[in-house]
């Protein structure tokens, strides 16, 4: 079996627009929050998110957009796209020149992409509302392909003339674990060389603000406070958007390029609660499923785990029920891996999350840090016993495990060792 | 073509002002539509919306389109003649073509169908097209483009004394190009080591297009067609050269008819290479005569089928939507 790596990586995040600014935000605790100017209203209880910075998304008129200079996007190409579109556009451009690759290295039929988003509610909400009020015929010709999940596959795929596998994974937030782990497959399996993994999210009012609704959003006020998983005072998560690519190749591939990987994907495990729609399962059991997979699949012991990137959201019965999840792999309390979740610094990024946590991972192992879990004020009792980091460590780990969980009771476990 | 034309005078509807007066509102929202497009665009669209005079359109359309053209290909749009090719000059396609159709529809208060975008190849037949929808006339025949083999097929004049190398005819005239070559045989004698084209030859050419015209863009009497045996020149009017005309020169050629009853056709012509002129015929006279039209095929389903270069040589097929779903 062909071993996989990580060569290549590209971040639009909360916390940074490429892996420098990234690195950075996670060694020093440093959150994307904000008081999100469109929640700022009476009537929404909702005060904050972790917006995208330096991008200008919030017309339903893409030639109204702006993003930074470093990147050009020509009329016909963002025609089609969702915001989270151009911030996944931007994320490739950057693994790209990370990774490396030549125009031929990107467009050949050994080369695949897979995506995850959830479509982009705010671009189909104008579009029906267009259709409703003026009519059928004049809704834009490419609101469709911008809109509905799988907008960003459709987009890059095309423009970066991608010629191999190509498809989207929708599994809420574990999505982009799953993209992860499938394109890990393909490789395994020799049907790809290379694949590119993305995940992406617009992250704006429409995206996040429907999840009020069933309670999952913090109403804290605070932007310091609002995402928290772990401590006992947490009451939901935080939205976010953005977009997040990894490169992963074969071996032969590493060789014969001459790269240096971040990591080594070592491989990974999937399980489902079969429980609730919305609900994760009260003892964790789909996820502890996951990482068993996970764990025997890559042939790695429990106690030989360094860290763990936890799904975590900050919700009341998500973290609780991952941290007894992690209590049953990890079961003695001296070899337990260090634990955090960066979400209390990204948000939750929903499909963007497994994407965006992997890519953490991959810069940790390179980098040698353990990010921190942020806003812990007071420990939930019932995650005691667990090595929870509330700040960052300066040490290298040696495997690192992702984990994520999606609505329908999806669960994912990736693993990542550094490369020998 | 024919189900098309059908199609189309099904829903060429003629322009209705609306009952209600242009108001503050309507052009608002016409410059919220239009803020994309240049000042003087809109001004005419105002101007079209409140009088419904058809003479604001072709500003209105060419402002459109403009828009939508990327900005270093726009320059070609500012001089251009109706010729320009909207795919193959302009880069627009099928998709683009879709966005200013949408944005003509909401801005000239129209709706367009599908099936009328088909024929619509160059900057021209949209003009025109346009203002036929507006003024509630008939659809023109779409423009055909012929290559020099399907020239050399239709004309009864034949190499070496064929001087078109490619055309285009609709019903308002008919344009071509011929490259001097400097092989041509008769520029051995003219003159002598100073090859120049003959204005004899200019005018020559420029009758080969009208000849042309008279047997792929001239309406006829059902059930009949113009014989290419029956066409012969018969007199001219006003010829004038302006620009000596040298091997490696392309002309540019372009004649309108101006009167047409059988079995006398009479047109205007004109010679440019580049922007300068090179020859200009008042009018060029010909006779022509009628033949019994052979009844042709008709395709299953009506797919359209190139019978006897009917819809252009192998040019794309313009503005389907391609869309895979």
């Amino acid at each position: 079996m062909p071993r996989v790596f990580i060569t290549g990586l590209g971040f639009i995040t909360s916390i940074g627009n490429d892996a420098t600014q990234v690195t950075q935000s996670l060694r020093e605790l440093r959150h994307g929050f904000e008081l999100y100017p469109p929640f700022q209203k009476p009537e929404i209880p909702v005060k904050v998110a972790a917006p995208v910075r330096g991008f200008a998304t919030d017309s339903t008129d893409c030639e109204d957009w702006s993003f930074p200079a470093r990147y050009s996007i020509k009329r016909e190409v963002l025609r089609g796209m969702a915001p989270h579109g151009v911030y996944a556009w931007c994320a490739m451009q950057q693994a790209v020149e990370d990774a490396k690759l030549s125009e031929a290295d990107v467009s050949n039929a050994q080369t695949g992409l897979y995506a995850a988003s959830g479509g982009s509610p705010y671009l189909m909400g104008h579009m029906l509302q267009r259709m409703h009020t003026l009519g059928v015929m004049r809704c834009s010709p490419l609101g469709i392909v911008a809109s509905i999940s799988g907008t960003v596959q459709f987009n890059l795929v095309a423009h970066f003339k991608i010629k191999g596998s190509s498809c989207g994974f929708a599994s809420a937030c574990a999505s982009s674990s799953h993209a992860l782990g499938f394109a890990y497959d393909d490789l395994v399996l020799g049907r790809q060389k290379r694949m590119f993994v993305v995940g992406a999210e617009d992250g704006n009012m429409d995206a996040i603000l429907p999840f009020a609704g069933m309670r999952a959003l913090s109403l804290q006020a605070d932007p310091n406070l609002a995402s928290r998983p772990f401590d006992v005072a947490r009451d939901g998560f935080v939205g976010t958007g953005g977009g997040v690519v990894l490169v992963l190749e074969t071996e032969d591939e590493v060789a014969r390029r001459g790269v240096k990987p971040y990591c080594e994907v070592l491989g990974w495990g999937q399980a489902s609660d079969g429980h609730n729609v919305a609900i994760s399962h009260p003892e964790g059991t789909g996820l502890r499923a996951a990482m068993e997979n996970a764990l025997r699949a890559t042939g790695t012991a429990a106690e030989e785990v360094d860290y763990v990137n936890a799904h975590a959201t900050s919700t009341p019965i998500g973290d609780l029920s991952e941290a007894k999840a992690l209590k049953a792999i990890f079961k003695t309390p001296a070899a337990r891996p260090a634990i955090s979740s960066t979400k209390s610094l990204t948000g939750h990024g929903l499909s963007l999350a497994g994407a965006m946590e992997s890519g953490f991972c991959a810069l940790a192992i390179r980098d040698g840090f353990m990010p921190g879990s942020a806003h812990i004020s007071k420990l939930d009792p019932e995650c005691e016993g667990l090595n929870i980091i509330r700040s960052t460590l300066s040490a290298q780990p040696h495997i690192a495990l992702n984990n994520v969980s999606g609505f329908g009771g999806a669960n994912v476990s990736l693993v990542f060792k550094q490369t020998s | 073509m024919p189900e098309a034309v059908q199609l189309n005078q099904g829903s060429n509807k003629p322009f209705v002002i609306p009952g209600k007066p242009f108001a503050a509102e309507d052009e608002a929202a016409l410059r919220e539509a239009l803020k994309r497009c240049s000042p003087s665009t809109f001004e005419a669209a105002v101007q079209f919306r409140k009088t419904g005079n058809p003479e604001h359109l072709p500003a209105v359309v060419i402002g459109v389109i403009e828009r939508f053209v990327e900005p270093d290909l726009r320059m070609k749009l500012k001089d251009a003649d109706d010729d320009l090719r909207l795919i193959e000059d302009l880069g627009i396609d099928s998709l683009t073509m879709m966005e200013i159709v949408i944005l003509v529809e909401d801005v000239l208060q129209m709706s367009i169908n599908n099936d009328e975008l088909r024929n619509l190849r160059t900057v021209g037949d949209v003009k025109t097209f346009i203002d036929c929808k507006v003024r509630g006339l008939a659809l023109p025949k779409p423009t055909k483009f012929l290559p020099i083999e399907q020239i050399a097929a239709i004309m009864p004049i034949q190499p070496p004394f064929l001087f078109l190398n490619e055309a285009s005819v609709s019903s308002n005239g008919a344009n071509g190009k011929y490259k001097i070559t400097g092989q041509e045989f008769f520029l051995q004698g003219h003159f002598k080591d100073n090859p120049v084209m003959p204005a004899s030859i200019m005018l020559e050419a420029l009758g080969q297009l009208a000849v042309l015209y008279l047997l792929e863009g001239a309406a006829t009497e059902p059930g009949k067609v113009i014989s290419p045996n029956t066409i012969f020149f018969t007199g001219c009017e006003g010829v004038r050269a302006h620009r000596v005309c040298r091997p490696g020169d392309i002309l540019t050629l372009s004649i309108k008819p101006k009167r047409m009853k059988m079995p006398l056709a009479t047109f205007e012509g004109a010679i440019r290479v580049g922007q300068e002129k090179a020859a200009i015929a008042e009018e060029i006279t010909m006779t022509f005569g009628f033949a019994d039209a052979v009844a042709q095929p008709v395709p299953v389903n009506g797919a359209t089928t190139k019978l006897n270069g009917e819809n252009g040589a192998h040019a794309p097929t313009p503005f389907r939507a391609a869309v895979n779903t």
